[in-house]
């Protein structure tokens, strides 16, 4: 009997398990009160939040596993560098906050000549290109910066949990 | 398919026909100096004999001169058009003194698609224009003699005809300076045509639908939701 309950505990665990997959984002990324998540935004984009003045922060997540953080960051270099025709102002290494390495690039790009900023940060983890974006006017983008940053700076890249809200700050990628 | 059409018209100094010379007018200095324009034949700006275009050239306008041998008594007087549609891959044409040199030059930068050569015959209305001019201009030294000679109310009179006539002076020899700059000119129009079927890309882009979007284009393009 005693046997039996464990068979069935464990098959409500397995259940549960399984249930859980597919429901929520792969990933976590805080809203900050200076910003307005948007729903129910059309593919690609899994997020997506602004200011009133237009800044805007974004995350794309693509299940592709077929090459690593370094293929990706050459290959958005090339399509918003050379394909694009924006100026790349900064490159460097970041850290999501669950301790994901990443790149981040910083171009610039005039558009109806005013200057805007365009920022991209890219994750691999879970088999998927973790692509978050950041942009706007460069007037509103440099009064913004702390809020983007913080904002960019709070992603996890997280399981696709039932319970990821206990469970957000476990990153797939370290289990 | 993508095709760049670049349309790069030649003018081309060449001589005036040769049965033009008796009806050149000698105040025409380029007239004067030029040499004989090539005739509509296989070896202007040609290429030896098998070329693909070598069945067009035959396909002249009726009625054009083919040579020497089939010209008419009367001295001809013509207006060479080309047209030409060239496939290239690099291009850096530029005018040429020659018609021939000027349309073998051209004819260099690619495989010759379509070549039409034609030959308008102005020689009836530059005769005619010539003798009217002629006409106008014997009209006008009686009418300076007359009017030396005329009262004051037959003065006006004489000077108004003497200005009409002056003026189709000026009309004629307008109307035949053009026609004999045409013919001292012939115009080689080129149309140089990529064939892009299979264009190659300076540099190839992953088929990648969603690295193509990136940008602040997308990213900035927010949709209101729906309720």
């Amino acid at each position: 009997m005693r046997n039996l309950l464990q068979k069935v505990a464990l098959v409500i665990v397995l259940l549960a398990a399984a249930a859980s997959v597919g429901c929520g984002r792969p990933f976590d990324i805080k809203t900050p009160s200076e910003m307005l998540e948007l729903k129910d935004q059309d593919p690609p984009f899994a997020y997506r939040a602004m200011t009133p003045d237009g800044v805007v922060v974004a995350m794309r997540v693509v299940d592709d596993d077929r090459a690593d953080l370094g293929f990706w960051e050459h290959a958005v270099t090339l399509r918003i560098r050379e394909l694009a025709g924006y100026s790349l102002l900064h490159e460097s290494d970041v850290t999501s906050h669950d301790g994901t390495k990443g790149k981040e690039l910083v171009f610039g790009h005039d558009e109806n000549g005013k200057p805007y900023v365009y920022k991209v940060r890219v994750f691999v983890a879970q088999g998927r290109v973790f692509v978050l974006e950041a942009g706007g006017a460069k007037p509103q983008m440099d009064r913004y910066t702390p809020v983007v940053d913080w904002t960019m700076n709070s992603v996890k890249v997280t399981c696709r949990a039932l319970l990821s809200p206990v469970f957000a700050s476990r990153t797939c990628n370290r289990w | 398919m993508r095709r760049v059409l670049v349309a790069i018209t030649l003018i081309a100094g060449v001589a005036a026909c040769g049965g033009a010379q008796s009806m050149s007018p000698p105040s025409s200095p380029s007239m004067a100096a030029a040499p004989p324009p090539p005739p509509p034949s296989p070896a202007m700006g040609g290429k030896p004999g098998g070329q693909p275009w070598a069945s067009v050239l035959a396909k002249t306008t009726p009625g054009t001169p083919a040579g020497p041998a089939s010209a008419p008594h009367v001295a001809m007087m013509l207006i060479y058009t080309a047209h030409l549609t060239l496939a290239v891959f690099q291009v850096e044409a530029g005018p040429r003194a020659r018609f021939d040199e000027a349309l073998g030059s051209v004819e260099k930068h690619g495989d010759v698609l379509h070549r039409d050569v034609t030959a308008e015959d102005v020689t009836d209305e530059y005769a005619d224009l010539d003798v009217r001019l002629k006409n106008a201009r014997a009209m006008r030294d009686r009418l300076q003699q007359l009017l030396q000679n005329a009262a004051v109310k037959e003065a006006i009179d004489i000077e108004k005809e003497l200005g009409r006539v002056t003026e189709d002076i000026e009309r004629m020899e307008g109307k035949l300076k053009l026609l004999s700059d045409q013919i001292a000119f012939s115009t080689i129009t080129v149309t140089f045509q990529p064939i892009d079927q299979n264009p190659v890309h300076d540099l190839a882009r992953l088929p990648l639908p969603w690295l193509k979007d990136l940008g602040l284009a997308e990213l900035l393009n927010v949709k209101e939701a729906t309720p």
